[in-house]
């Protein structure tokens, strides 16, 4: 008989556990969102003891790492996250040497999201790790729909309440505070004033997050949970932030475009060189974002439970459900508690149950991965309630579940000619051809503000000059927090004017 | 020799219940597309258990871009992998390229698959293109009027778990009561006689694959394993490359259909079971823990297979252009493959337009090799397994497969 020849089969990378011991030397690395959301989260895990540091805003560099450390064909986000992580570690690797980066450090990330590559990044970075000769570095996933899962990876991460709820809350606060950023920055007096009073303000929130009260954070987890959603904690600071952001002056009767930003979820929520800055840069060409809440995403992950346990049976499931629900409402008790903390400036979250019956005839609400039937809802959304002039997609290149939706939207657009919607392709280094193309729609969006202003003035009888005096006279009409209610309009220049066409009768 | 899949057996249509309401004239339009390639005779037997009559099951024919040309063209929204954009000449086909009209098509959003990996895995979805295409693609023929209704065509395209069997009856009830005038009784009824023919059909076509492994067995020969995704059994997606290696004379198996017997499985894994690596043989958890996607994990699966199984000597991998799904695995695979010296060979890129040229060359560059190393790594990989070979074992194969096999 022949002797069994052992062969080396091949296996994926598995990382070595991250003790608990090592909290204190390790740090966590992390990413994907934007600062402000990334820094309160740093405030959430601080104030829990870890080590933990986001990592650099991504740039077009981390695309062409990116490029060179994973296989061909990668989407956008696949490519620019993992050349971030790739290049933070080859900085540090220059500094520290091999070794100690890789005792220093850990990555987490979001993961598990099923049927696109969003659950198959940690491929990427594995592949780049291989590349980069650090095979031992510690990457670690995150399942984004369970809030106790204990201690995992070998009891250096803890993924309890007092974690996960703390990173939902500064998800949201981030949020909220970044609607309030880009209603007031286009119309500021003081070209700077914006940005600086919102620097100011998530460094007074991470202090915040910092220091939760440690009492609060133990205990059984019925108190965790009940202190979160009732405690002023939170809400006390947001009035203070509004307090900093009562200072700044607008202009309102600057008339601009408001456009909407969907799309895929890293693309959508990214500031930077990821999406071409393209926030910033619909902002410089005179428009007014509406920016993509990251609380939209969790609403939907809470609220599709809830539709599968009604299709088995609202009868069989009636326990569950109610469960379920009661949790998606006290979710939006509490973001409507930071909203009105912050004058109710920021916009509502959309109606989950709205989104899926708008798109139902175009796109199925079980459909799965990147953001679903919501590309298609929350258009229609927009359009129908008059919300913004004109939708602005970011698809990433070669997104598998954008691209589905995308063509789907060629129906919505059969039926609805009017509604302005610009799909951008995100390849990341074709900037000029992909800017040019909203740039087409934005032109057409700007003429429909004007009209609906000038309609507006007409409707009103007012003039420029009147509403000028009568903001001489009332200043408060000015300040960033004053809040201009909904009249129907897209546009704020004209709802703006509706308003005080009420309030001067 | 060629595993006889889809194209082949389309003519076998599983036996019908029989019929609760007269349905017998209405004619159905399947796009032959996406995940049909593995789940076709499912719908077969739901139909034909509803009492639809097998010859008014029509599926479109194999994807060409003649046929697009014709019936597709002006229709695509958007711009994607091909597997995806060819559909619109499927349905442009079935609209308007039937002598004997057809009164509905079907496009079911397959959302997840039936998997013998299934309870192994994290999940047994589809891609998130195969399930969301026939929502891309309808709108090419809504946008500017209703194309369907024009030619007095139902459009039904019932969202439909096939990897949850629990769920496919209330699912298939809601999408076609209207259009079949269905009851939900009838309807789990021909749900169980779908499920009932394809797994008749997938028996068949893995009895067939051991035959032929048997075969490779007790000659000493090498076969060549195909790793792709269902549709690349479809000419017009796959280019039929792996023809062009059979007609040099090796046996092709697709990795679908490889046989998953326990005592082939336990001589292939029994080890590493034992050794607790993995936990069956269908635990690919040591090569790929993001196992949600079906077809993806049971490519990895083949991957593993193919190192250890000593007459698959080759691999040969097909991915379309632009594939998401494909691209984080193209490494592992080849390296899980690569692991035992066994060949691998990846055409990727696929597109429309069939690179004769270059096939040409590639496959003559494979024959060369396979002739080359073959004999050596079947030793070398036999060396590796525990003596008894199960399939030396087997009754001598069949003469269909023999003859298959020749
Ligand atoms: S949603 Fe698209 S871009 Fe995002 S991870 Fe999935 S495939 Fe990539
Ligand atoms: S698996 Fe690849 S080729 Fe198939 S539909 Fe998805 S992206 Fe396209």
């Amino acid at each position: 008989m022949e002797t069994i020849q052992r062969i080396n089969h091949y296996t994926a990378y598995r990382p070595r556990p991250f003790t608990r011991e090592e909290r204190a030397t390790v740090t966590i690395l992390f990413g994907g969102l934007t600062w402000k959301h990334e820094r309160l989260i740093q405030g959430v895990l601080h104030n829990l003891g870890y080590k933990a540091q986001p990592l650099p805003n991504i740039t077009r560099a981390d695309l062409d790492a990116g490029k060179e450390l994973i296989d061909v064909g990668a989407c956008c986000p696949t490519i620019f996250t993992t050349g971030n992580l790739a290049n933070f570690l080859k900085s540090e690797m220059a500094v520290l040497g091999r070794d100690e980066v890789m005792k220093r450090y850990v990555f987490l990330t979001a993961g598990a999201c099923g049927p696109c590559r969003f659950g198959q990044y940690h491929e990427s970075y594995t592949m780049a790790l291989d590349g980069l000769g650090l095979r031992d570095f510690r990457l670690f996933l995150l399942a984004q729909n369970q809030l106790d899962q204990g201690a995992t990876h070998g009891g250096g991460l803890e993924i309890n309440l007092p974690l996960s709820l703390g990173l939902i809350w500064a998800i949201l606060c981030a949020d909220v505070l970044t609607d309030l950023e880009y209603m007031t920055r286009p119309y500021e007096i003081v070209p700077g004033e914006t940005d600086e009073v919102l620097r100011e303000s998530i460094a007074y929130l991470y202090d915040v997050f910092r220091n939760r009260p440690p009492e609060k954070l133990c205990g059984g987890k019925l108190k965790v949970f009940a202190w979160h959603v009732l405690t002023d904690y939170f809400t006390d600071a947001l009035r203070e932030v509004r307090k900093r952001w009562d200072a700044i002056r607008v202009d309102r009767l600057q008339v601009k475009p408001k456009v909407k930003i969907t799309g895929e979820f890293w693309l959508q929520t990214h500031e930077g060189d990821g999406n071409y800055n393209i926030k910033r840069w619909l902002e410089q060409e005179g428009a007014e974002v509406i920016p993509p809440p990251i609380a939209v995403w969790l609403d939907y992950l809470l609220h599709s439970p809830i539709t599968s346990e009604e299709w088995k049976g609202a009868e069989r499931n009636r326990k569950k459900i109610a469960l379920l629900r009661a949790v998606e409402q006290i979710y939006h008790f509490v973001y409507n508690r930071f909203r009105k903390a912050l004058g109710n400036l920021p916009y509502e979250l959309p109606d989950q149950e709205e989104l899926k019956h708008l798109a139902k005839p175009y796109y199925h609400y079980e459909l799965r991965g990147g953001e679903g039937h919501m590309l298609v809802g929350k258009a229609l959304y927009a359009y129908r309630h008059k919300k913004a002039h004109m939708i602005c997609e970011l698809s990433p290149y070669s997104c598998m579940p954008n691209t589905m939706s995308i063509g789907a939207m060629a129906n919505v657009l059969g039926r609805y000619p009017d509604l302005l919607y610009a799909p951008i392709e995100v390849k990341g280094d074709a900037e000029v051809h992909a800017l040019s193309r909203c740039q087409m729609i934005l032109t057409e969006a700007k003429r429909r503000a004007h009209a609906e202003f000038e309609e507006v003035l007409a409707k009103t009888g007012l003039t420029v000059e009147a509403i000028r005096r009568y903001e001489e006279r009332h200043p408060e009409v000015q300040r960033s927090t004053y809040r201009i209610p909904h009249y129907g309009y897209a546009g704020t220049a004209a709802n703006y004017v509706l308003h005080l066409a009420r309030k001067m009768r | 020799m060629r595993i006889p899949t889809l194209r082949i057996l389309f003519g076998k249509k599983a036996s019908a219940a029989s019929p609760p309401k007269d349905r017998s004239s209405v004619r159905v339009g399947i796009p032959k597309v996406l995940n049909i390639w593995s789940t076709h005779q499912f719908w077969v037997g739901f139909l034909t258990a509803l009492g639809i009559a097998p010859e008014n099951i029509v599926f479109s024919s194999d994807t060409s871009e003649e046929q697009y040309r014709e019936y597709g063209k002006g229709r695509g929204t958007v711009d994607c992998c091909y597997p995806v954009k060819c559909m619109s000449g499927h349905y442009g086909e079935l609209i308007f390229g039937q002598k004997k009209k057809i009164d509905i098509l079907l496009s079911p959003m397959i959302y997840s698959l039936p998997s013998f990996l299934r309870g192994h895995v994290l999940d047994t979805l589809t891609c998130t293109r195969v399930m969301a295409g026939p929502e891309n693609i309808k709108a090419g023929f809504l946008k500017e009027r209703d194309v369907f209704a024009e030619n007095g065509i139902r459009y039904v395209s019932p969202f439909v778990s096939l990897g949850e069997p629990e769920k496919v009856p209330k699912q298939l009830h809601l999408a076609l009561k209207d259009v079949l005038d269905l009851d939900e009784e009838e309807t789990a009824r021909a749900v169980e006689a779908g499920y009932r023919a394809l797994e008749a059909f997938t028996q068949k076509m893995r009895q067939k694959s051991r035959e032929i492994l048997t075969w490779c067995a007790r000659h000493d020969r090498p076969c060549i394993l195909v790793l792709a995704r269902p549709y690349h059994m479809d000419p017009g997606i796959g280019h039929e490359i792996e023809a062009e290696l059979q007609a040099h004379g090796f046996p092709i198996l697709w990795m679908q259909y490889l046989p998953i017997d326990d005592d082939l499985m336990q001589w292939l894994f029994g080890e590493e079971i034992r050794a607790g690596r993995i936990k069956s043989p269908f635990d690919i958890s040591d090569v790929w823990p993001s196992s949600y996607s079906s077809n993806t994990n049971e490519i990895l699966w083949g991957a593993k297979v193919a190192a250890r199984c000593p007459w698959i000597t080759c691999v040969i991998r097909f991915s379309s252009y632009e594939c998401g799904m494909d691209q984080p695995t193209y490494t592992p695979t080849q390296k899980i493959v690569e692991a035992s010296g066994t060949l691998y060979f990846k055409f990727g890129d696929l597109d429309a337009t069939k690179p004769a040229g270059s096939i040409k060359i590639r496959v003559e560059t494979i024959v060369h090799y396979v002739e080359k190393y073959s004999r050596d790594l079947i030793r070398r990989k036999l060396a590796a397994l525990p003596p008894r070979c199960p399939l030396l074992e087997d009754a001598a194969p069949t003469s269909e497969s023999a003859s298959l096999a020749a």
